[in-house]
């Protein structure tokens, strides 16, 4: 559906991003990881026919961004940073507005806007302006404006950014609820966004791609395979930690404070064997937890200076 | 073309539904009133004492009155129109509603014609304000309506010219305070231009002069209806929206 090949863009001397190379699939939910300045917003603005890039090219469900922008810019619901809506404009309004600038066909233009009144739960405040709603309500209506040409591809710059911890929770499930309907492009820097609504992880930094995969594939080969187990025990004795490093299949033993963090090699009977010989030395069991890598040490692996897959 | 109607529609609305539309209306309605009602009082008098027995020529209501009239409507209008047109793009510049107009399918030239036409409507209703005057006049005296229409016509025209320039001074910049300062000394210039040309002669002042503003608005006044000047201030506003157009255009390429 996208197709992004050697995409770079400088602005002036300074390069925000260098020969991007990626596809998504349609009907994906794509998330685009990376710390602030990555270069995020910039791929975005590229995609959705923006501004042009300094180098390479975007091709939107076949059509090149820049030799047909008209095709693209139909195709594409786009919820920038701001959402760009009119203060003096009433919700119902705004959103009839932009369903003709996308060049919706008329007999449909009033079925989408309640279609997308309804998506995003705003029936209550069609009527109302839209600079005297709160923010969460503003970045609704914005939400609501991508939506509202039922577009094949959805791209969405850091769409929780500012909401309150209810409102973030409301708009991750639209989102959810959303998939399989749209293909759609989500950037953040906000890890459990894309835990909680992505199919594909692509983590940018500094303006390369430095992961692209699923979550669980990212999962694995951030850790080689294995797992880490968090254990807690009540009597807490150096014969403990050289017990469990002499296990087969521990690889790595490291005391925090009162618990244990192991690594192991991944296999099931690792952990079965390391809880055994605890229980057996009479260490007093309190807690043992078994984790594959978790998304936010992934991101912290990857963006630190020197990483490397 | 839908999609630059769409846009329009949506300015004009919003420029004929802004309180700043009823507040400069307003306050030139009440500066027209007074004007015009003094004009057409001195007139009368003035055509009472003229209209003795043996002077028989009278007195032109079209020069006498109107004209005063109209000079007075395009005074305001180098003032106003550009508080009219100040934030037809650098609003969307500020608030990052430009963001939605550049990812959707309308092209630069599309948001450019479709500013441009918005800008037009609202002037064009301040003009239709104006225009009830001399037509009011019309239930009591009956004068000859042609040379008003030409007169009217220029005054289109000329306030076509403001509108596009005060929609460039906006394209370029996200202030709307910049804006209105910039469309207010590019209308001077081109009025200005012109002016005090007395001692040049020349090729030189021979282009000032036809380049400035008053010698064709002046025509139109007269009633004579010049193709020269014409084409001269359609050429005025197509230059505008066209560098408006390269102004849009540019946004993406930064």
């Amino acid at each position: 559906m996208i197709d992004v090949k050697n995409l770079s863009k400088n602005y002036g001397d300074r390069p925000a991003i260098t020969k991007l190379n990626f596809s998504v699939k349609k009907g994906e939910v794509v998330g685009f990881l990376g710390p602030n300045g990555a270069g995020k917003s910039t791929t975005m603005k590229i995609i959705t026919g923006y501004m042009a890039p300094s180098g390479g090219e975007v091709r939107v469900a076949g059509f090149d961004v820049f030799e047909n922008p008209m095709e693209v810019k139909s195709r594409i619901g786009y919820l920038p940073e701001t959402p760009p809506v009119y203060h003096d404009m009433y919700v119902r309004d705004y959103l009839t507005f932009v369903a003709n600038l996308k060049r919706v066909e008329k007999s449909r233009v009033k079925a989408l806007v309640d279609a997308a009144l309804e998506k995003t739960t705003l029936g209550d405040v069609a009527g109302r302006l839209i600079g005297n709603l709160s923010k969460g309500f503003k970045q609704r209506v914005g939400l609501a404006q991508a939506l509202v040409s039922d577009p094949e591809i959805l791209v969405l710059d850091e769409p929780t950014v500012g909401l309150d911890p209810k409102q973030v929770a409301e708009m991750r499930q639209l989102i959810r609820q959303l998939r399989g309907q749209h293909t759609i492009i989500l950037s953040t820097h906000i890890l459990p966004e894309v835990q909680a609504s992505c199919d594909k992880v692509i983590i940018i930094n500094r303006g390369a791609i430095v992961a692209e995969d699923t979550l669980d594939g990212l999962s694995r080969r951030m850790s080689g395979g294995g797992h880490s187990v968090h254990l807690r025990v009540r009597r807490h004795h150096q014969t403990v930690t050289t017990g469990i490093a002499a296990v087969a299949g521990v690889r790595k033993v490291t005391n925090v404070g009162n618990s244990i963090e192991i690594e192991t090699d991944g296999a099931d009977e690792t952990v079965e064997k390391v809880a055994g010989f605890v229980v057996t030395e009479g260490a007093g069991l309190m807690e043992l937890k078994v984790q594959s890598l978790a998304l936010e040490d992934i991101f912290i692996k990857l963006t630190s200076p020197g990483a490397t897959l | 073309m839908r999609a630059m109607l769409t846009l329009a529609g949506k300015d004009l609305r919003n420029l004929l539904t802004n309180p700043l539309f009823y507040v400069i209306a307003g306050l030139s309605t009440i500066v027209w009133s007074y004007t015009y009602m003094r004009g057409l009082l001195q007139f009368a008098q003035r055509s009472l004492a003229m209209n003795q027995p043996g002077m028989e020529a009278g007195l032109n209501l079209q020069r006498e009155v109107f004209l005063a009239h109209i000079s007075y409507v395009h005074l305001l209008f180098v003032f106003l129109v550009p508080a009219l047109t100040m934030r037809l793009l650098a609003e969307e510049k500020r608030l990052r509603t430009y963001d939605l107009l550049l990812t959707s399918p309308i092209s630069a030239t599309e948001i450019a014609l479709g500013k441009f036409l918005a800008g037009l409507g609202a002037v064009s209703a301040l003009t239709l304000i104006s225009f009830f005057y001399p037509l009011a006049t019309r239930l009591v005296v009956a004068y000859p309506f042609v040379p008003l229409m030409s007169a009217y016509l220029g005054l289109f025209l000329v306030s076509a010219v403001y509108v596009a320039v005060g929609l460039f001074a906006s394209a370029l910049t996200e202030s709307i305070m910049l804006s209105v300062i910039m469309a207010l000394i590019f209308n001077l210039m081109l009025w200005f231009v012109s002016q005090g040309l007395g001692e040049q002669s020349g090729t030189v002042g021979a282009v000032m002069e036809y380049i400035g503003l008053g010698q064709h608005f002046t025509g139109f006044i007269m009633g004579a209806i010049k193709l020269n000047s014409l084409v001269f201030l359609c050429s005025v506003i197509g230059l505008f929206v066209f560098l408006t157009q390269r102004v849009v255009e540019s946004s993406r390429w930064r």
